[in-house]
This record gives C-alpha cells, sequence and structure tokens, in this order.
C-alpha cells in the first residue's frame, strides 16, 4: 500500500531554479501553492512561479543574507528575515520594504506571519522570539520571548499558539489563548520544526541526525526518523562556509516538512539527498540525490504532488 | 555766598577737583558702595540698578511698589497676553534673537554693538562652504554664465575657508605656511620681504601662484597647477593636495613606503620634468629644487625661504640625498640637467663633483655549482649503529630445554633490547666465568637468545619509532646512562652481589626489577591501619611497605632490595607476586573511588578502597535518573495583550495584575483556601469523583460536627474577619512571612486566647478595616447597624436583604448560574477566590469587582481545565457541592443570629463567623481518609504534571492548613500581619484598584 502511494512521491526533477547567486537559504510555497519565494546568501528574495520555472520578481533590501521568507495568506505582503537582524515587511506587488522591525539583537533565523497576516513572529540567535505587529507604525516589538537557552531556529504559528524550537533542545509551544508556556525537551538541538497538517503533531529536526515526531497536545515521542545526516553541527557547518563563502555566521537550517497528506515525512541531508520515511512505521521509502550539497529547505506543496528544495549550491529545484 | 568773600583772601593754587554735579547722589552712593559690597560676602550683596535702587526683595521687604514697579510694571505683575483670532491673524513665525531676552541695560552694556552668530562662522569651514556655495549661487542667478545650465555648479565647487584659516591669514599666516613663528627675527624679516620683492619682479607666472597663494580662494586643484606651490606646500603644514595617479604601480601600491622621503624626491623630479616640458626655464624653479634638497621634515621653514642659504641649515636635516640614489625610474635629461644645474649655481661650493662614484655597484659573478651538487640534502648516517635493529630476522629457534637459562635469556634480551648493546657487553664482561652467560658470546642458546633479542628489539623500536621521527636528532644519542645521570639514579650495581650466587631466578628478578625501571611516582600518604593487606606478618608488611614506597616513589628502582637471608628465593618471588596483586588492588580501588567522586579530594586509600554501599547508590542514581527525553514542562506565560487582540484571542490574563511569584507564597495556601481553589481541586479529581464525593460529604459532616464541638473555643481564639481581605488584597506575601507564620502556628495553643487578646485583636482589625476602606474611597459605615443588619440577613438566609446587598448577590448568582449553565468552573488563583456572599459590604463590593474579572476570564481557563480533565459531569457536581456549601453556610450562621442584641457578643459572633466559614470551606479535607486519598492523588498529579504549581502547592500544604487552622491566630502574629499590611496597602491598592 504504502509503496502504490510512494509511486506518487515527487522524485522526478521539473525544473530547476536558477538565479541565486550563493547559497539559497530557504524556500517557501506561498499558501495555494502557485509561486514560491526563496531567498538566500545573495541577499535577495526572489519570487517564483515555480510550475513555469518563470522569475517574478526579485526583491533586494536586506544588507546581509536572507534567512527566511513568508508571505502572508492573501499574497499581498511578504516577511523576511536574516542576518542584519532586522526584519522586512514587503509589499509584494511594489517590492517596496513596507516597515523594518528591529529588535533582534542578532541574526533572526525564521519569521512567521500569523493567521491574520497582523503579526510577525520571528526567532533569532538572540535567543528570543519576538512578536512585531504589522499595524502599527512602530518597529518595536509587542512581545518577546526570552525564556530560551540557545539560539531560536525555527518558529511556527497556529491559530492561537507560537511554537518555536531552540538550539538548547527544546520546543516551546506558547498558548496565547491559556497563557502557557510548553516546553518540550528533546535533549538535542533543535533545528527545525514543522507542523503536521491536522495541526496535532509536531515535527522536529535534530542536530543529531533523527528527526522527532511529537504528539502536540500531550508531548510524547511518535516516531523517530533515521537515515539521513544532518548531525553537524551548524557550527562545523558555519566555519565551513566561512571558509567557502566568506561570510561569517553561516548556519543552514535544514528542513523537514510533511506531505501535503501527511503520509510521509520528507527530510533532507547534509550530502544533498532527500530522504521520505512513512510516518507510522518510519522506514526510509524513498531517498535521492538532489543536490549536489546541502539541502538547506525543503517545501511541500499545500495540495498537490510537488515539491521544492533548495540547497547550497545555489538552486531551487522543484520536483513532481 | 560767605565762601566767596572769603576766597578772596586766599591765593589759590592747582585746580580744585571737581565735583561730578550730573551724577546723582544715589549714583554716587552705589558706586562708592560696589567697591564695599564686593568685600561683603555672597548672600549680603545685593542687586541694584543703575539709580542704585534695589531690584529684588524678600518676601516682607519691598511692598506694593517694589512688586508693582520692579515686576514687568503691571497691577497683576505681568498682562496676559491678548486673545487675537487665528483666522484672521495668521500665526506668525515669531522670530527671536537675542534682544528678546536682554533687558536695556543689557543693551547698554553691549554699548551699541549688536550680538548675532555669524552664518559665516564655523570652526570647520563646513558651514562656510555651504554659505559660499549659496552666495555662488546667487551670484550666478543674477548674471547669466557662459555655460547654460546647472552643471558649471556642480563642476565648480566655491570654497571658502574655515574661520581658523581666515583668522591665521588676518594674522599673517599664509597657506602652506608654518604656524609656528619662526622669523621673528625683524632682520629676517626685512630680507624676506626684499625676496618677496624680487620675486614678484621676477616672473609672471610666479607672480600668479603667488597671487593665488595670497588670495582667500585657494584652488582646489593645487597640485595640478603647478610644481612651484607644491614645493612651497612641502616646506611646511601639508596643504591638502590631490595626487593623481601617474605612475605605472599598481593600486594602492606605494614604493616609499617604508622611505617617505624619497617621495617628495620624487615628486620634485617629476614636476621638474613638467616644467621643462613646458619649457619654463626660470632657474628659480630649479634652483629652489636644488636648495630644498635639504629641507626640513617638519614645520618651520615658510613657503618662501628657499633662497637664503642660512636659512637653510636652520632645518637642515644633516644629510643631503644623492640623486642618483633616489630615482627609481631615472630620466637621463633631467638628471642631467640637475647635475648640471647644481654645478652651474655653485651652491656647494667647497665640494667637487666626485670623479668616481663611492656607490660602486659591484657585481659578482654567480658562484659555481660543483660537479656533484645534488640539491636536496642528506642527513649523515645516526651516530649510534649499534643502537639499530637488524632487519634481517634471525631464524626462529626452539628454546633451549633448561627453563632457567630461557628465562635468563629471555630476561637478558629483554634487557638489551631495552638498554643498549652496551648492557650485552657489560654482561658478558661480568659474567665470562658464568657458564650460564655463554650464550652470550656464542655458546649454548644463543642463536635462541639473537632470536629473542630481535624480537625484543623490534618491539621497543617499533613503539618509539614514530615519536622518534619527530623527536630532535640530538635525543638519539641519549643512552639510557646519559639519562640516568641526568636523572641521577643511580647506576644499576650488579657487581655488589656475590658472583655464585647468580642463578637463573635472581637474574630472572633483576630483570623484572629493571623492566620496570621507571614507575609513576604517586605520592602515596602513609597507609592507614586498615589498609595494611600483610597486618599478621609485620615483617612482610614492613616489605610490602618498601615494596610500595619504591614502586610510588618513581624513578628508578632500587635495585638492592635487602635479600632476607630466610627465605628462599621462590618464597621471595611469590612474595613479590602477592605485593604486585595488593598493590594493584589498592590501585585499582582508589581509581574506582576516583571515578565517581572526581570532585573530593582522596581523603585517604582507606577511603577509596572501601566504598560504602550508600556512597555507591548516590553514584549509581543519577545516573538511573537519566532525564528521558522528551520530557514536558510547562509554565505559564504572559502573553502581551496587544498580541492577544493581534491573535483575535480574549488575554487570559486580561484585568489581572503581573503576578510577583504566585505559586511560591506558602501563605496563600495555608490560610487563604478558599472556595475557588477548592472548586479546582474538586474539579481536577473528578475522575473518582463519585465515589470520592460520598466520603466528602461525610467529611463535611465530620467537620462541622468538629467544628461545632469546637466553637467556644474558636470564638474566644481567633479574629478571622480580616483574613479575606488579607487573602484578597495581600495575597502575594513574601516567603518569609509565610515561615514566620508557619512556625507561630504551633506554638499558639487554642488556650492561649483569652478576651483581652481578642479584644485587642478586634479592635486592631476593625481599625484597619476602616481604614482600608477610606484607602478605597469606600465608605464605612458603622460598625454597629451594619453587623446588626447583616445578622438580620443570615439569619434571613439572603432572603430580603437591602437594596445594596441584593444586587450585588444577585450579580453574584448570576455568575453562579453562568457557571454553571456553562460547566465552568472556577479555576484560578488563591487570590481571586470566590468567597460567598462575604459578610463586609467592604468585602461584597470588592468581590464583585473580583467577581467581575474573574467571569471575564473564566472562558479560557476552563477550556484549560477540560483539557486536562475532560469531566462531563462537571456542572452537576459543581451544583452539588455549592449547594451543599450554601447550605452549611446558612447553617452554621443560623445560630448567631440569635444572640444579636448587644453589640459586643454580635462583634464577636461576626468574627467568628468569617472564622467559621473558612473552615467550612474545606470541609473534605477533615476526613481522615478523604486526606490520604487526595494525598495520593495529589502526588500523583504532581508526578504527571508540574505545570499547575498553584493547584498542587495548595494540595501540598492542604492538610497542614487543615490541621492549624483552628489554631492559627496568635495575637502576635496577628498585629504583625497588621502594621505588614499597613506597609504594602497603598502599593496593593494601586495594583488593584
Amino acid at each position: 500500500m504504502s509503496s502504490a502511494a510512494a509511486q506518487h512521491l515527487p522524485r522526478k526533477e521539473s525544473r530547476e531554479l536558477l538565479g541565486h547567486e550563493g547559497a539559497v537559504l530557504a524556500v517557501r510555497f506561498n499558501r495555494d501553492g502557485n509561486y514560491c519565494l526563496s531567498c538566500g546568501k545573495d541577499r535577495t528574495l526572489r519570487l517564483w512561479n515555480p510550475h513555469t520555472g518563470a522569475l517574478v520578481k526579485t526583491y533586494k533590501s536586506h544588507a546581509r543574507e536572507v534567512r527566511d521568507v513568508h508571505s502572508s495568506s492573501d499574497n499581498a505582503k511578504l516577511v523576511s528575515c536574516g542576518a542584519d537582524r532586522q526584519i522586512f515587511y514587503w509589499d509584494v506587488s511594489t517590492g517596496r520594504v513596507i516597515r523594518k522591525f528591529r529588535g533582534h539583537n542578532s541574526e533572526v533565523n525564521s519569521v512567521k506571519f500569523n493567521e491574520y497576516n497582523a503579526v510577525v513572529v520571528s526567532a533569532g540567535y538572540d535567543r528570543t522570539v519576538r512578536a512585531f505587529d504589522c499595524r502599527s507604525q512602530s518597529s518595536d516589538p509587542i512581545q518577546t520571548i526570552d525564556t530560551f537557552q540557545d539560539s531560536v531556529m525555527s518558529v511556527i504559528l497556529t491559530k492561537t499558539e507560537i511554537i518555536a524550537g531552540s538550539v538548547d533542545g527544546t520546543v516551546r509551544t506558547f498558548d496565547i489563548r491559556m497563557g502557557r508556556e510548553t516546553v518540550d525537551n528533546l535533549g538535542h538541538p533543535v533545528n527545525c520544526i514543522s507542523l503536521s497538517n491536522d495541526s496535532n503533531c509536531l515535527l522536529a529536526n535534530c542536530l543529531d541526525s533523527t528527526v522527532r515526531l511529537l504528539d502536540k497536545t500531550t508531548g510524547e515521542m511518535l516516531q523517530e526518523y533515521k537515515g539521513h545526516a544532518c548531525k553537524v553541527s551548524l557550527n562545523i557547518i558555519l566555519v565551513f562556509f566561512e571558509d567557502v563563502l566568506g561570510v561569517a555566521n553561516a548556519s543552514f537550517k535544514m528542513d523537514c516538512c510533511l506531505t501535503n497528506d501527511d503520509a510521509y515525512v520528507v527530510g533532507g541531508s547534509e550530502n544533498g539527498y532527500i530522504f521520505f520515511w512513512e510516518l507510522v512505521d518510519a522506514p526510509v521509502v524513498a531517498s535521492f540525490r538532489a543536490h549536489s550539497s546541502v539541502v538547506t529547505s525543503i517545501s511541500y506543496h499545500p495540495t498537490k504532488a510537488c515539491m521544492l528544495t533548495s540547497s547550497v549550491d545555489g538552486s531551487v529545484r522543484v520536483w513532481n | 555766598m560767605g565762601a566767596d568773600s572769603d576766597e578772596e583772601d586766599f591765593v589759590v593754587y592747582g585746580t580744585p577737583i571737581e565735583r561730578e554735579e550730573d551724577t546723582s547722589a544715589r549714583k554716587r552712593r552705589a558706586i562708592a558702595e560696589a567697591g564695599q559690597l564686593r568685600a561683603l560676602p555672597a548672600w549680603k550683596q545685593e542687586v541694584r540698578d543703575e539709580e542704585g535702587r534695589r531690584r529684588f526683595h524678600g518676601a516682607f521687604t519691598g511692598g506694593y511698589s517694589a512688586g508693582f514697579y520692579n515686576s514687568v510694571g503691571s497691577k497683576e505683575g505681568w498682562t496676559p497676553q491678548t486673545f487675537s483670532s487665528s483666522r484672521k491673524n495668521r500665526a506668525e513665525l515669531k522670530k527671536q534673537s537675542i534682544y528678546s531676552f536682554l533687558d536695556e541695560e543689557d543693551i547698554k552694556d553691549m554699548g551699541g554693538n549688536a550680538l548675532e552668530t555669524s552664518q559665516q562662522y564655523d570652526t570647520f569651514g563646513f558651514t562656510a562652504a555651504e554659505y559660499a556655495r549659496k552666495q555662488a549661487s546667487k551670484e550666478q542667478k543674477e548674471r547669466p554664465s557662459a555655460i547654460p545650465g546647472p552643471i558649471p555648479d556642480e563642476l565648480v565647487i566655491p570654497t571658502t575657508n574655515s574661520i581658523g584659516v581666515k583668522l591665521l591669514m588676518k594674522m599673517g599666516w599664509r597657506q602652506g605656511r608654518s604656524i609656528k613663528d619662526s622669523h621673528a627675527d625683524s632682520l629676517y624679516e626685512s630680507r624676506r620681504n626684499a625676496r618677496k620683492a624680487f620675486l614678484a619682479l621676477s616672473d609672471v607666472k610666479n607672480d600668479k601662484d603667488q597671487d593665488q597663494i595670497d588670495s582667500d580662494k585657494p584652488s582646489l586643484d593645487q597640485s595640478v597647477v603647478g610644481s612651484f606651490d607644491e614645493m612651497r606646500a612641502s616646506g611646511s603644514t601639508p596643504v591638502h593636495v590631490l595626487h593623481p595617479k601617474q605612475d605605472l604601480h599598481g593600486l594602492g601600491y606605494d614604493p616609499f613606503k617604508h622611505a617617505p622621503e624619497f617621495r617628495d624626491r620624487k615628486r620634485l623630479q617629476k614636476s621638474r620634468e613638467r616644467d621643462h616640458k613646458r619649457n619654463d626655464v626660470s632657474g628659480r624653479g630649479i634652483l629652489l629644487i636644488s636648495n630644498s634638497g635639504h629641507y626640513a621634515p617638519g614645520f618651520g621653514i615658510g613657503a618662501l625661504e628657499e633662497l637664503d642659504v642660512e636659512d637653510e641649515d636652520i632645518y637642515a636635516s644633516g644629510f643631503a640625498y644623492e640623486q642618483t640614489e633616489v630615482d627609481i625610474e631615472p630620466s637621463k635629461t633631467s638628471d642631467g640637467n640637475y647635475k648640471l644645474d647644481d654645478r652651474k649655481r655653485g651652491i656647494f661650493l667647497s665640494f667637487k663633483i666626485a670623479s668616481n662614484s663611492e656607490y660602486k655597484l659591484e657585481r659578482f659573478p654567480s658562484p659555481e655549482i660543483p660537479v656533484d651538487f645534488d640539491g636536496r640534502h642528506k642527513f649523515p648516517p645516526p651516530a649510534q649503529p649499534a643502537e639499530k635493529v637488524s632487519d634481517l630476522a634471525p631464524p626462529e629457534v626452539p628454546p633451549p630445554e633448561d627453563s632457567t637459562l630461557r628465562l635468563l635469556i629471555e630476561g637478558c634480551a629483554a634487557m638489551v633490547a631495552r638498554c643498549g648493546k652496551h648492557i650485552e657487553d657489560f654482561y658478558k664482561e661480568k659474567s665470562k666465568t658464568n657458564p650460564q652467560f655463554h650464550f652470550l658470546s656464542g655458546g649454548d642458546g644463543c642463536s635462541y637468545y639473537m632470536r629473542k633479542l630481535w624480537e625484543h628489539q623490534l618491539r621497543y623500536t617499533g613503539q618509539p619509532r614514530p615519536v622518534d621521527v619527530k623527536s630532535k636528532p640530538s635525543s638519539d644519542k641519549l643512552t639510557a646512562e646519559n639519562r640516568g645521570r641526568i636523572l641521577g639514579e643511580r647506576p644499576l650495581d650488579i657487581s655488589t652481589k656475590p658472583q655464585n650466587s647468580l642463578s637463573a631466578k635472581e637474574a630472572v628478578q633483576l630483570q623484572s626489577n629493571l623492566i620496570d625501571t621507571f614507575v609513576k611516582p604517586i605520592t602515596l600518604d602513609a597507609l592507614p591501619e586498615s589498609e595494611k593487606p600483610f597486618r599478621n606478618d609485620p615483617a612482610k608488611q614492613a616489605r610490602f611497605e618498601q615494596f610500595l614506597k619504591d614502586k610510588y616513589q618513581g624513578g628508578l628502582r632500587t635495585a638492592n632490595v635487602a635479600p632476607v637471608s630466610t627465605m628462599s628465593e621462590a618464597d621471595r618471588a611469590r612474595e613479590r607476586l602477592d605485593f604486585e596483586a595488593a598493590a594493584e588492588a589498592i590501585e585499582k580501588g582508589k581509581e574506582k573511588d576516583i571515578k565517581p567522586s572526581s570532585v573530593l579530594p582522596l581523603p585517604g586509600l582507606n577511603d577509596q578502597r572501601f566504598i560504602s554501599a550508600t556512597q555507591l547508590e548516590s553514584s549509581i542514581v543519577p545516573q538511573d535518573e537519566r532525564p528521558i527525553y522528551p520530557r514536558r514542562e510547562q509554565f505559564e506565560w504572559r502573553p502581551a495583550p496587544i498580541l492577544c487582540k493581534r491573535f483575535d484571542i480574549v488575554d487570559p490574563f486580561m484585568g489581572k495584575p503581573m503576578p510577583v511569584q504566585r505559586p511560591r507564597s506558602k501563605i496563600e495556601n495555608l490560610i487563604f483556601m478558599t472556595e475557588s481553589t477548592m472548586g479546582t481541586k474538586d474539579k481536577e479529581e473528578s475522575s473518582s469523583r463519585s465515589s470520592h464525593d460520598a466520603s466528602s460529604v461525610a467529611g463535611i459532616t465530620e467537620a462541622e460536627a468538629q467544628g461545632t464541638t469546637n466553637d467556644p473555643d474558636v470564638k474566644l481564639s481567633s479574629v478571622q474577619r480580616p483574613v479575606d481581605l488579607y487573602k484578597a488584597i495581600f495575597s502575594d506575601d513574601s516567603d518569609d512571612d509565610t515561615d514566620e507564620i508557619v512556625n507561630h502556628q504551633p506554638v499558639d495553643p487554642v488556650k492561649t486566647s483569652e478576651g483581652a487578646n481578642m479584644a485587642l485583636n478586634r479592635l486592631a482589625a476593625e481599625d484597619f478595616l476602616e481604614s482600608l476602606g477610606k484607602e478605597f474611597g469606600l465608605e464605612v459605615p458603622p460598625e454597629r447597624p451594619n453587623v446588626l443588619f447583616r445578622s438580620e440577613t443570615l439569619s434571613v438566609a439572603g432572603a430580603s436583604v437591602s437594596s445594596q446587598n441584593e444586587k450585588v448577590a444577585t450579580t453574584y448568582m448570576e455568575v453562579k448560574e453562568n457557571q454553571s449553565s456553562r460547566g465552568m468552573v472556577e479555576v484560578g488563583n488563591a487570590n481571586e477566590d470566590a468567597p460567598l456572599a462575604n459578610t463586609g459590604k467592604l468585602d461584597l463590593k470588592y468581590e464583585k469587582r473580583e467577581r467581575i474579572t474573574e467571569e471575564n476570564s473564566s472562558r479560557p481557563l476552563h477550556q484549560q481545565n477540560q483539557n486536562h480533565s475532560p469531566d462531563s459531569d462537571s456542572s452537576s457536581e459543581r451544583h452539588r457541592s455549592r449547594k451543599r456549601r450554601s447550605h452549611h453556610r446558612t447553617r452554621s450562621r443560623t445560630p448567631e443570629s440569635d444572640s444579636s442584641t448587644e453589640r459586643h457578643s454580635s462583634r464577636r459572633r461576626k468574627s467568628h463567623s468569617r472564622h467559621r466559614r473558612a473552615r467550612s470551606r474545606t470541609p473534605d479535607a477533615d476526613s481522615p481518609s478523604d486526606t490520604q486519598h487526595e494525598e495520593r492523588k495529589r502526588k500523583e498529579k504532581r508526578r504527571n504534571r508540574a505545570y499547575t504549581p498553584d493547584a498542587d502547592s495548595s494540595g501540598h500544604e492542604y492538610k497542614e492548613r487543615n490541621k492549624s487552622s483552628s489554631r492559627r491566630s496568635s495575637d502576635k502574629d496577628r498585629s504583625r500581619k497588621h502594621s505588614r499590611h499597613h506597609k504594602h496597602r497603598r502599593k496593593d491598592h494601586a495594583e488593584y484598584s
């Protein structure tokens, strides 16, 4: 059964989106999956149509590498963050920066819009998660969460929660409705977190080369997925890429995500491989070499069997 | 005039002192006093105007006129501004000048000199430049320029000098000149003037340059304009010049980086070349160049001093540059010209050009490479070839039959392999007569010996080889003897041993002694008593200790282990083995101990060897309790209100003050246990509720019974009235308070409560209530009617009450109804408890507020609760419990209403009723079985969920509280509390309002 379903996994490269100079650090589908955004070391954001391969627009304003980008649900705004410690709030059509949110004392690793595109929540190397108000003129955060012990690598938002994964080995869920902070200590640095489509499970890519699936409500570990290589600590990657690219503080978040039907877990590896694990039993159902170098980001199409991967080699590839 | 008549008789000499008729007397006095005043201390001096009037007065001096005249001059002291319509008179920009702040006197003092900030004043010349640009643009507008459009404006930037430069120029300084006035000499000055005149006449072009220099507008491209300026500029203060890149060096490459003095040379030469090209053959420029071979590196020489030879000497650097050396890219023509010029000028009068230069470039032929030269360096072969291992392995030979001989051979081979060939020679020589050592000299077992030796050598050289590669070649020469000498070891003296007793066994022993020649030096303390493994044999123990000493002493082992005559060789060997084993055991014990308790310094070998069971356990336990991941913890987290708003979520903490160490306060849980927390607990235990309920009901009845039996005592003992208030307001007391209270609770028995104490307490409490009410801005009605009224209310059990109370009660009931209909649970901290209808009016008011806030925030809380303990019949449970409680309340109060005639008693009752209520709030816990059950459950809960600290901690203290509830209030406690409350009241009031 699984093998039959596994046939539909996007393993065929349909297109390569070239344009970024230097590593691509993140690639994200927009909400409906018609467009995608990529950002990278070349300090630009690029808006593509991944299905045609057309580069729609390039957004330049960041002073340093751009680490994460997210588009609002109405596709009107973008938010991006990077090593220049600022969060840029863009207008998609004009390509202008509407606002720059300041407050982070260090590089910003991840940024997300909330459900209503009113708040931007960012996670930074300065061990904080900060929430910024898009509707006010102020560029200061409306809330700062500083309970983390180490760099916060990834943040995701649900309707009522802010979930962030940190290098201190914890995934912290901040429930705004209940006023509770839930700390799930995984014991290993968390590189990236991702939410299942039913929002019941949490996927955490840890630096011990393990992707862990947690039950969000109880916090128990449901499954571990192994086989890929994600154990080189950020620091080593950092040193390596400092040498190669001459950019200080380069660290790559390596994404993991679930397929849109929550049947498989997708993860990237340091050697350029993409791994598919079966969700329940955790065998590797498919793995193939997608890139020649570290796979930095994976984005799965919200509805179709389509996947985007980005890599340090500067390419974004579309898989069908 | 009588005086006139008198004057006729006198002859007047001189002129009389003219009297200042025009000055008024006052003024004169003022002037006269001025001197005096100045001598006075500051606080005695008076301020007077030019008329000598006092202008400033104290509060009681001066009077009306001073106030009137000395102020602005109106009756009010100032005239309010009249209204002017902003519609008609548009607000014009009022420009304040310095005169707005000066009165006539000050202006007069200024002497008509207007004071104003100059636009041109600027230390750095920036604003001035701006100003100049503006001026220029203005001018340009006025007269049409040759090139139309804005381009020339951008191209030609008019500059002005900064004020500093201008000032300096006014003072005689010129561009490029030193600031230091080095030539104050008048003779020098005149000479220079003469020279200037000469210069002015000499050349037209130079004249132009001169103008340019002297004018206030130095051109930007000074460096480009000409060498002359440059030369002069280089004479002293550096003028900022732009150097266009003219050489063919790489960008940023500076050939004169470490020899800056040559740079100027080079430049001069360049410029001279240019001059030549321009056919500007005025001798002066060249002349200058030749002179400035001696210019000073620093300040000192001005722009025009070049002509004077005397002047040159002043700052002569002491050496002249040889032109040929300096030239990096020598150009023949210029060089020749230059020298020619020099000679023409005859500057170096006493010198002649040397016919042969001293600096001859000597060229040596390249060395001849020998034919047999090899590009690589070959290291000489090692000095001691004896050490090298023969690559050729001797054939494997079966060992000789004699085991002693075999042992001897093996030991000897190991020794030789270790220490070198010379040992073998040594042995050979020493044991010539010994037949057993014949193998050394090619006798019996020689081939076996060779084989063994090779093996050992291989083993020994195999190990250190990688090390040797790195080590210095000098270490090659380090033999065992050298090393021994360096380390100050005693050489092995084998010869002391009797020759004849040299048996094979002894040889083995010797070898074994030598094999572990070097032992690690461990400071070994004196062995504790229990450490002696050979306690029964003191002699052996002594030997063992000696052995240990040897072992741990480090360095070379002493070879002369005093042989005990009584012991056979075999015994000794066995003993030695025993010793080794014992030492090893000790060491192991030590190691074992070191591992777990690496932090502690080793107290002694004893502790290391014998580890207590508990210690072991403790060292193991943390390993067992390794955290199992993932681990979940929960904490309270406060989202910002704006965040909640933006997420479209009701703020769970809306209207609640920031907690100050919320769950840690024991006082909350100990004393201020309330319905809300109770409710929470009930809720949380809902899974086993049905079975639990009956028992809790039983518990209530029991508690009630106890309460009734205890009533007389309790009535006397404690004034409980303000407790709710305390709790409500001062719920976050610090921990130390709690500790005090906890400490005092057991001390204070019921018996100590005497009438006097009670009265005192009551008075204090009432005072406090009243003052608190005032603080809150609430009216506190006189005591008696309120009490009477309340008792009345209580007797009717809420049926007919005053309008206010009714209202409050109804709202409260509404809240209740809402909650129950929604299956609401009161969850929260102790400070937001909902005491059932409070007795005090003040309490009620306060309560209402509390209730409202709770109602607002109860929705999310409810959800939270549902999450944790989904309970379907919670509402009904709730109903039941509430009913029970209310019933109980009424019951407990009814007896009091009987005797509501006397004020005193009523007051007492009131306080008591309060107490009763507090007691009755925790009924189910009074039954012992219930408590146990609850405690068990709570323990489980605590283990499972660390995130409900409020409820948990309260649960934790729950039993304790019940125990101590009846004997809680000592008057000491109360008075302390009271005072503290007074202290904190303001803060808390602010917080809650």
